[in-house]
C-alpha cells in the first residue's frame, strides 16, 4: 500500500515537472512569435519606407544591436512608454538595426549603472544631469562628448543644457522640465469652501483648517527623503528668491549650511510638520503609500514634481478625483525674497551615450532621432508626461487637461527658475546624508543646528 | 574503488572544483575587499590607496554604532524571545500528534516561505496609520486616535517584531526536528517514574537539545547581523537613522553614497564581529556549560 502511494507520488511529481517544462517551452514560443512579429511588421514597415524615401542603403545596412538601458522599468505607461514608442518607430524605420531595452528601478539603476562603468556601459543610458550623479560619472569618463551645435535647433530650452556639461563641453540631453508642485483636490476645496492660498501665511491656515476637518492636508512621501528635500528647495527658493542656487552652491563648496536662508527654510519644514500639514508617520511612507493617499481622497493636497501631471490621464485613479486634480506652486511668504513666480524647477532626467560604445555613430544618431522635436517632446506631451526640456509650444492642441494647462501656465509665468534640488546639489554622500537626516528634523528626533551640521559634513 | 580514491590525481580532480569555487568566490573577494576599504574608491574609475583613513573615520562614525546596537537588539531579540517561544512551541507541538501537528507545523512555517518582499510590504500596509490593520482592529475596539506604529521611538521595536516572527518558523522546525529525535523510551520511562510534562520538559527534552540549541543560536546571531533584506524594503533605516542596521547601513554607503571604500570598510569591521562573536559563543559560553 504503501509503496503504491509512493509510486502515484512519483508519477504525479513528474507529470508536474513535465508539464511544467511544456508550460515553459509554450511561453518561449509566445515570446517568440511576438518577437518575430514584432520584427516582421518592423521589415514590412521599413520596406514601404525604403521604397517611398528611397533609402534602400539604410534599409540594407549591416546589422546592428543597439542596447538601451533605461530608468524608466514601466513600459505601458508615462514616460516609459513614449520611450519604448520612439524606439519601436526607430526600429521601423532602420530595419538593420535592432534595440535592447534593459530597464529598472531607479536606485537599481544606479548601482547597475556602476557595475556598467567598470566593464562595459550600454550604448544609450540614462542618466541625471545633477552633481550628486554626474559628476562621479563624468569623472570616470564613461560618456561620450556629443557636439553642442548639433542640437541648435532642436528647440532646448534655454539652460537647460547646463546641468549636462562639464567644463564646457557637453555628456547629455535632458529629456524633462520638473517643477516642484502642489497638486489639491478641487472638488474637495470647493465642497468645504476653501481657497487656494495667496501666501505662505495662508497656507499653513489652510493645513491647519483641513486637519481640523479630519482630513489629511498634505500627503507627503517622507520615507524616500528626496521629496521632502525637494519641498525644502520650494521653501527656501520662497525665502532667498533668485539667491537660491548662490547660497546652496556655497554652503556645499564650504560645507557650512549655516546661512540665515537655510535655517528659515528647515524651520519652515520643522513647522510644517510639527502643525501636521502631514499624515501620521509621513518619515516611513513611501511614494505609493502617500499619493495613494491622496488619489483616494483621504489627503487634499499632495506634494510632488510635474511629472505627475500624468494622473489626470490614469485610469487606475477614481474618474472624480483624477479629473479634479489642479495644481498650483507654494505660494510666496511675507518676509521672503522670493515671489510668486519665482519657481522651484530642474532639469533632471536625460540621456547619453557611452564613451566606449563600439556603435558610438549609431548610438549618437538614435539619441538625436529622439530629440527630435517631434519625437520625446511630442509624444510625452500628448502621453500628459510632464514637461520635456524643448519648447513644446507647437504641439498644444486645446485638448489638454486642465492640470497640463496650470502646469504650462506655471512655467510660462515664471519669473525665475531654481536649477537643481538642494539633495541633488553636492556628492552623493550629502544626498544619500540629507535624504536620511531630513526625516529626523522634521519628525523632531534631531534638531536644526545638527541636521545643518551634519548635511555640511557629508560635504567634505 | 578504494584503490582509486587513494590515487591522488582522483582526488585532485574531486576537491579542485570545490577549491576554485571558494578561491575565486569567497577568497578572492574577501581579500579585494580588504584592499578596497584601504582606499578611496568610489565604485568607479580610480582606488587611491589612503591607509587606515577609513577604519578612523569609522572609529567615530556614530551612525555605524547606531546600527551595530541594533543588529545586536535584534541578536538579542532572538535569542531571548524567538528561540525559547520556538522551543516551547516545537515541544507542544511534538505532544499534539495527528493531523494537528502537521497542520500548525506548516502554519508557522508559512512566513518563511513567503518572500521577503511580501513581508516587508504585508506589515508596511499593517502598520500603516491611516489604513493599516492594526488600527483598524485598536479602532473596532473603540479607540479613537491614530497610532503611528513606525514613528522615531516606536520604529525600532515594531521592525524587530516583524523579523523575529519572520525568523520564528526555521527556528522552530530545526527544534521540532531535534525533539523528534530524542529517543521516545526516555518519555515513556520518565512517564512511568511519575514525571509531570514540566518535569519530563527541562528535565528530557532541553538538555538532548543542547546541540541544536548551540547551531540555531549561533545562526540566529550571525542572521541578526547579517540582516538587511526585511529593513531594507520596510523603512530603509528611517525615520532618520532610528532602523539603521549594520548590513543595510554598508550597503546604503557603499551603493548610494558611492563610498565604495568606505563600505568596505566596514565590510571588513563586520566580517570581524561576526567572527569574533561566533567564536565566542561556541567556544566560551557553550563550553563553559560542558563543564
Amino acid at each position: 500500500m504503501k509503496k503504491k502511494l509512493v509510486a502515484v507520488l512519483m508519477t504525479a511529481a513528474m507529470t508536474a515537472t513535465m508539464l511544467t517544462g511544456c508550460g515553459g517551452d509554450k511561453a518561449a514560443e509566445t515570446a517568440d512569435t511576438t518577437t518575430s512579429t514584432a520584427t516582421d511588421e518592423a521589415a514590412d514597415a521599413a520596406e514601404d519606407n525604403a521604397a517611398d524615401a528611397g533609402e534602400s542603403a539604410e534599409a540594407t545596412g549591416e546589422a546592428v544591436t543597439l542596447k538601451i538601458f533605461s530608468n524608466l522599468p514601466d513600459r505601458k505607461n508615462g514616460q516609459g512608454l513614449v520611450e519604448q514608442m520612439i524606439i519601436d518607430e526607430y526600429m521601423a524605420e532602420n530595419p538593420n538595426v535592432t534595440i535592447e531595452v534593459e530597464a529598472l528601478d531607479e536606485e537599481a539603476y544606479k548601482t547597475k549603472f556602476k557595475a556598467y562603468s567598470m566593464d562595459g556601459m550600454p550604448d544609450v543610458v540614462s542618466i541625471w544631469g545633477q552633481p550628486a550623479f554626474l559628476d562621479e560619472v563624468l569623472e570616470a569618463g564613461v560618456l561620450a562628448e556629443l557636439n553642442e551645435a548639433d542640437y541648435a535647433d532642436y528647440g532646448f530650452i534655454a539652460g537647460s543644457l547646463e546641468g549636462f556639461k562639464k567644463d564646457g563641453k557637453l555628456y547629455g540631453l535632458p529629456r524633462n522640465t520638473d517643477i516642484q508642485i502642489i497638486y489639491y483636490n478641487q472638488k474637495m476645496f470647493e465642497d468645504n469652501g476653501w481657497e487656494v492660498p495667496a501666501t505662505y501665511e495662508d497656507f499653513m491656515t489652510l493645513c491647519t483648517t483641513i486637519k481640523d476637518a479630519g482630513i489629511t492636508p498634505i500627503a507627503m512621501d517622507g520615507g524616500d527623503g528626496w521629496p521632502m528635500a525637494c519641498f525644502l528647495t520650494d521653501l527656501l527658493v520662497k525665502v532667498a528668491g533668485t539667491d537660491y542656487a548662490d547660497i546652496v552652491s556655497n554652503a556645499i563648496a564650504t560645507g557650512d549650511f549655516s546661512a540665515p536662508e537655510i535655517k528659515q527654510a528647515t524651520q519652515l519644514l520643522v513647522n510644517a510638520a510639527d502643525a501636521g500639514a502631514f499624515q501620521t508617520g509621513y518619515d516611513t511612507q513611501d511614494y505609493g503609500t502617500a499619493q495613494n493617499l491622496f488619489t483616494n481622497g483621504q489627503a487634499a493636497m499632495f506634494v510632488m514634481g510635474s511629472w505627475e501631471c500624468s494622473m489626470a490621464l490614469n485610469e487606475d485613479i477614481p474618474e472624480e478625483i483624477r479629473t479634479n486634480i489642479r495644481a498650483f506652486t507654494l505660494p510666496p511668504m511675507a518676509d521672503g525674497k522670493g515671489g510668486a513666480n519665482d519657481i522651484a524647477a530642474w532639469n533632471g532626467g536625460g540621456y547619453a551615450v557611452s564613451a566606449n560604445s563600439e556603435i558610438k555613430e549609431e548610438a549618437i544618431k538614435f539619441l538625436n532621432y529622439m530629440y527630435q522635436p517631434d519625437k520625446l517632446s511630442k509624444y510625452g506631451w500628448e502621453n500628459g508626461v510632464g514637461m520635456s526640456a524643448q519648447d513644446q509650444s507647437p504641439f498644444m492642441t486645446g485638448n489638454e487637461t486642465e492640470l497640463q494647462k496650470q502646469v504650462v501656465d506655471i512655467l510660462k509665468n515664471a519669473t525665475s527658475v531654481s536649477g537643481t534640488p538642494i539633495n541633488d546639489c553636492g556628492p552623493s554622500a550629502f544626498k544619500t546624508t540629507i535624504e536620511s537626516e531630513i526625516q529626523s528634523v522634521s519628525n523632531g528626533t534631531e534638531s536644526i543646528d545638527d541636521f545643518l551640521a551634519a548635511i555640511g559634513a557629508a560635504c567634505k | 574503488m578504494r584503490k582509486m580514491y587513494s590515487n591522488k590525481l582522483v582526488i585532485f580532480s574531486l576537491v579542485l572544483p570545490g577549491l576554485l569555487v571558494f578561491l575565486f568566490a569567497i577568497l578572492a573577494p574577501i581579500c579585494l575587499s580588504v584592499y578596497y576599504g584601504f582606499t578611496d574608491y568610489s565604485g568607479m574609475g580610480k582606488a587611491t590607496w589612503i591607509g587606515f583613513e577609513n577604519y578612523k573615520t569609522l572609529a567615530h562614525d556614530t551612525k555605524f554604532f547606531t546600527s551595530l546596537k541594533n543588529s545586536f537588539l535584534l541578536a538579542v531579540g532572538f535569542i531571548c524571545i524567538q528561540h525559547p517561544i520556538a522551543i516551547i512551541v516545537a515541544a507542544i507541538l511534538d505532544k499534539l500528534q495527528g493531523k494537528a501537528e502537521g497542520f500548525f507545523r506548516c502554519v508557522y512555517f508559512i512566513p518563511n516561505v513567503i518572500s521577503v518582499a511580501i513581508i516587508a510590504y504585508l506589515w508596511k500596509f499593517i502598520y500603516n496609520p491611516d489604513f493599516g490593520l492594526l488600527n483598524n482592529v485598536l479602532k473596532a475596539f473603540g479607540y479613537q486616535g491614530q497610532i503611528n506604529w513606525l514613528s522615531a521611538d516606536n520604529a525600532i521595536w515594531a521592525v524587530l517584531i516583524v523579523l523575529i516572527w519572520h525568523g520564528f518558523g526555521w527556528g522552530m522546525l530545526i527544534y521540532y526536528t531535534g525533539i523528534k529525535n530524542i529517543d521516545p523510551v526516555l518519555y515513556e520511562a520518565a512517564a512511568i517514574d511519575g514525571s509531570d510534562s514540566k518535569t519530563t520538559f527541562l528535565r528530557i527534552t532541553l538538555p538532548l537539545m543542547k546541540p541544536v540549541i548551540q547551531v540555531n543560536v549561533t545562526m540566529a546571531i550571525i542572521s541578526a547581523l547579517k540582516q538587511m533584506e526585511t529593513v531594507y524594503l520596510l523603512t530603509n533605516g528611517g525615520p532618520g537613522d532610528r532602523t539603521q542596521f549594520a548590513a543595510n547601513y554598508l550597503y546604503q554607503q557603499a551603493f548610494k553614497a558611492f563610498k565604495y571604500g568606505y563600505g568596505n570598510a566596514i565590510g571588513v569591521v563586520f566580517i570581524i564581529i561576526c567572527l569574533v562573536v561566533t567564536v565566542l559563543l561556541n567556544n566560551v559560553i557553550f563550553r563553559q556549560e560542558e563543564v
